[in-house]
């Protein structure tokens, strides 16, 4: 309470959550200046792919001759690649928005049951969005609004698979 | 939810900070805060020379992180708490998010195909895929692709820009989930081809709208009147599951 009183600015202006609304406006007013620039839609999960075969590589496996890969890994640059950059861009600016909010804390993880839930849900999310050829963002957020049946189809196919992801939360993860 | 409760578990396992403590605590986060950006701006003058366009994409990259961050936005909340807890507050939002660009990515495609959509298919504009915003291959491949991504960013506690964003906060949990989500992505990548070549499980057509409808004027009524319906179908069910229906 006192805080509050003693820098209002900060409060006011660096500290107090947005409404989703604004969250809303924003996110769709940045994707549309991206692409409007760039030419290039917004989204997330193309590159994660690619890191994983430069890591592949760094092993000394060569998936570059995979037909998945086909070459694509010698000629990748993350720096010419818009969408690895606005990835690390959503990391980064996160981070600051909290920073600047005096909210940073390392949230640490509460048992073994976190550990498998990020395990298991993070392959599968991997495994979907190539399947899907793109993510919440990139087969939806990119895709429904672009007109293209396929960002609602996957609307559908997603919201399904959140109920059983639901069911399965509290059953196994909670 | 989860967290208020370990603060609680935290708060009396630990001695309480004194709000001197406090007062510290918060200098030192803004100071790097401060410092932190500093930092950022100085790695978007080192894009630019890597990328043409570098600092523009850095700085609307930051800004969706800091948006995300700020207002709480969560695609994978918006579609699971419906079911968990009958919050339909994100679904909202994320729909009023899918009208305002619907109406951007209206404006660039017109733009392109024409209001009567008479250059889709010439030269300059081979198929709806070449346009702004993802017009791709839709079929069964979409809906398990979906389905199994969305049992996957609920287990994992975020979906793909939801993981980003909660490493920028700290969450330990999702440095652990982008790892596997990158190695699910490479496993994704060598199923791609072989599912691509099964005609049952994949079907290489995009379907757009417009050019399904048979022209701007239904696809815009369809688009926007089915965005309307969910919003107001959102509203009613959050309204009745919390007790003021």
């Amino acid at each position: 309470m006192d805080e509050k009183k003693k820098y209002p600015f900060h409060e006011k202006y660096f500290k107090k959550e947005w409404s989703y609304v604004t969250g809303s406006v924003l996110l769709a007013m940045l994707a549309l200046a991206l692409v409007i620039v760039t030419g290039g839609s917004w989204g997330v999960t193309g590159p994660l792919g690619m890191w994983g075969g430069k890591f592949l590589q760094l092993i000394g496996i060569n998936a570059d001759s995979w037909k998945a890969y086909n070459g694509s890994l010698a000629k990748y640059n993350f720096w010419t690649d818009q969408t690895a950059i606005t990835d690390l861009g959503i990391v980064l600016g996160a981070f600051l928005s909290v920073l600047l909010a005096t909210q940073f804390k390392i949230k640490k993880i509460k048992s073994m049951k976190n550990v498998w839930a990020a395990v298991l849900g993070g392959l599968l999310m991997g495994i979907g969005a190539r399947l899907s050829l793109g993510c919440n963002i990139g087969a939806f957020f990119t895709a429904l609004p672009a007109f293209s049946l396929h960002g609602w189809v996957f609307w559908i196919s997603i919201f399904s698979g959140a109920a059983v992801g639901s069911q399965l939360l509290k059953k196994y993860f909670m | 939810m989860s967290d208020t409760t370990s603060t609680i578990k935290r708060t009396t396992s630990r001695v309480k900070e004194t709000p001197e403590q406090r007062a510290r605590k918060q200098k030192i986060q803004l100071t790097a805060g401060i410092i932190v950006a500093a930092l950022l701006v100085l790695l978007g003058f080192y894009i630019q020379t890597q990328n043409p366009r570098g600092a523009f994409i850095w700085m609307i990259g930051l800004a969706l992180g800091y948006t995300l961050q700020r207002s709480r936005f969560c695609f994978t909340a918006s579609m699971r708490d419906p079911v968990l807890t009958g919050s339909t507050e994100l679904t909202k939002a994320v729909i009023i998010a899918l009208a305002l660009a619907s109406l951007g990515y209206m404006a660039l495609q017109m733009k392109l195909t024409g209001v009567d959509l008479k250059n889709l298919g010439t030269d300059a504009l081979k198929d709806a895929s070449k346009l702004p915003g993802h017009v791709r291959a839709v079929g069964v491949h979409t809906v398990i692709g979906g389905f199994i991504f969305g049992i996957g960013a609920v287990i994992a506690g975020g979906c793909a820009s939801g993981t980003l964003m909660r490493m920028g906060e700290g969450f330990i949990q999702q440095w652990i989930a982008i790892i596997f989500f990158i190695a699910g992505s490479v496993i994704g990548m060598v199923l791609l081809p072989i599912v691509q070549v099964n005609p049952i499980l994949y079907q290489a057509k995009p379907i757009y709208l417009p050019q399904l409808l048979g022209g701007w004027v239904p696809a815009i009524i369809v688009q926007f009147g089915l965005l309307f319906v969910l919003y107001v179908l959102a509203d009613w069910y959050g309204k009745k599951k919390s007790g003021e229906l």
